[in-house]
């Protein structure tokens, strides 16, 4: 009885797709991607701790206010993965392994509480000939505070799949 | 605070401590788990669900030994590569300036036990007297003595202070 209910939604479902296709790319096409993130007390203990980052400017805000900061630091990898995330999306969700990242600067620390934003530009697009199926896409990916200053900004490249 | 900066760290991980060309091993490794990779990525937003959907991995790779299955978030690669190397290159940093230059070059799975060494690139002077700035290039490599990663990381670091 339940099984026909999951046949029935199966057929008569559409999928809602997310991402897009190497054909969705253009050369300078830029991206405002979803959501933002304000950075927690929460995700940087979690993050800091987990991978192991140990510079007590990210773990103990003493420590952190003693060095001139406002509060504790957010662990710099963990604004470069959050920018990373929300981009994931629009620009590479569809698509091989990301495959390396460039030219990655950090414009200033970013204190546990702050908001980040991360928008993209398409800074090339080509076709490998060892892979007909896909392109490669290079972005410069850039990370924005709560007044659209940037924090951080990186290039990075990956396979993206074309349309089937 | 009533305590100093170095009451809290180690002695010897200030600017003066490091000399170009030299290689250091860390001293722990870690293994990458399913609550790292998936906590971590979800905590992130990154949206991919080849990082925490097991079933459709498992169709997608179908019948490829050891790829039918979830992988790794590659951000998170080289960010436990750099926390291993944290307590040597990174306790004294006041601020990380930059990376560059990161590749990965093999994937990741859960149970994979990830080590990083370290090789020192350049030293030179920051527009600060208590601080130098170091290029760093990190490798994490596996328990099977394959390279995962490597990276160029370039960090504001502390001068010893003079006793």
């Amino acid at each position: 009885m339940t099984d026909t209910i999951v046949t029935d939604l199966k057929s008569r479902a559409r999928t809602w797709h997310r991402g897009h296709y190497y054909e969705d790319f253009a050369l300078d096409q830029t991206f405002v991607h979803h959501w933002g993130r304000t950075l927690t007390e929460a995700d940087n203990t979690v993050f800091t701790t987990l991978t192991l980052h140990y510079n007590p400017i990210y773990t103990n805000a003493d420590f952190a206010r003693a060095q001139g900061h406002a509060g504790a630091v957010v662990c710099p990898l963990l604004v470069f993965n959050t920018i990373f995330g929300l981009s994931v999306e629009d620009l590479s969700e569809i698509g091989g392994p990301f495959l390396g990242v460039d030219k990655m600067t950090h414009h200033r620390p970013v204190i546990v509480g702050e908001t980040v934003y991360a928008r993209s530009r398409v800074i090339d697009r080509r076709e490998p000939k060892s892979r007909p199926d896909y392109g490669i896409v290079t972005w410069a990916t850039t990370g924005l505070d709560e007044t659209g200053a940037p924090v951080i900004d990186f290039e990075r490249a990956n396979l993206v799949r074309k349309r089937p | 605070m009533f305590m100093t900066p170095s009451d809290l760290t180690s002695r010897d991980t200030y600017f003066e401590d490091f000399e170009p060309g030299e290689v250091i091993r860390h001293a722990r490794g870690k293994t990458m788990t399913e609550m790292d990779n998936v906590l971590l990525t979800n905590l992130v937003m990154n949206t991919a669900h080849a990082h925490f959907n097991e079933d459709f991995m498992k169709d997608a790779f179908k019948g490829v030994a050891g790829f039918d299955t979830r992988v790794v978030y590659g951000g998170l690669n080289f960010s436990l590569v750099v926390g291993l190397a944290a307590q040597d290159t990174g306790e004294q940093v006041i601020a990380e300036l930059g990376m560059d230059a990161i590749r990965l070059r093999t994937p990741v799975h859960h149970g994979d036990t990830l080590y990083a060494f370290t090789e020192v690139l350049e030293k030179r002077d920051a527009d600060r007297a208590d601080a130098g700035i170091i290029r760093f290039k990190h490798y994490g490599i596996n328990q099977q003595d394959k390279l995962v990663c490597e990276l160029e990381r370039t960090v504001l670091i502390r001068r010893r202070v003079a006793a």
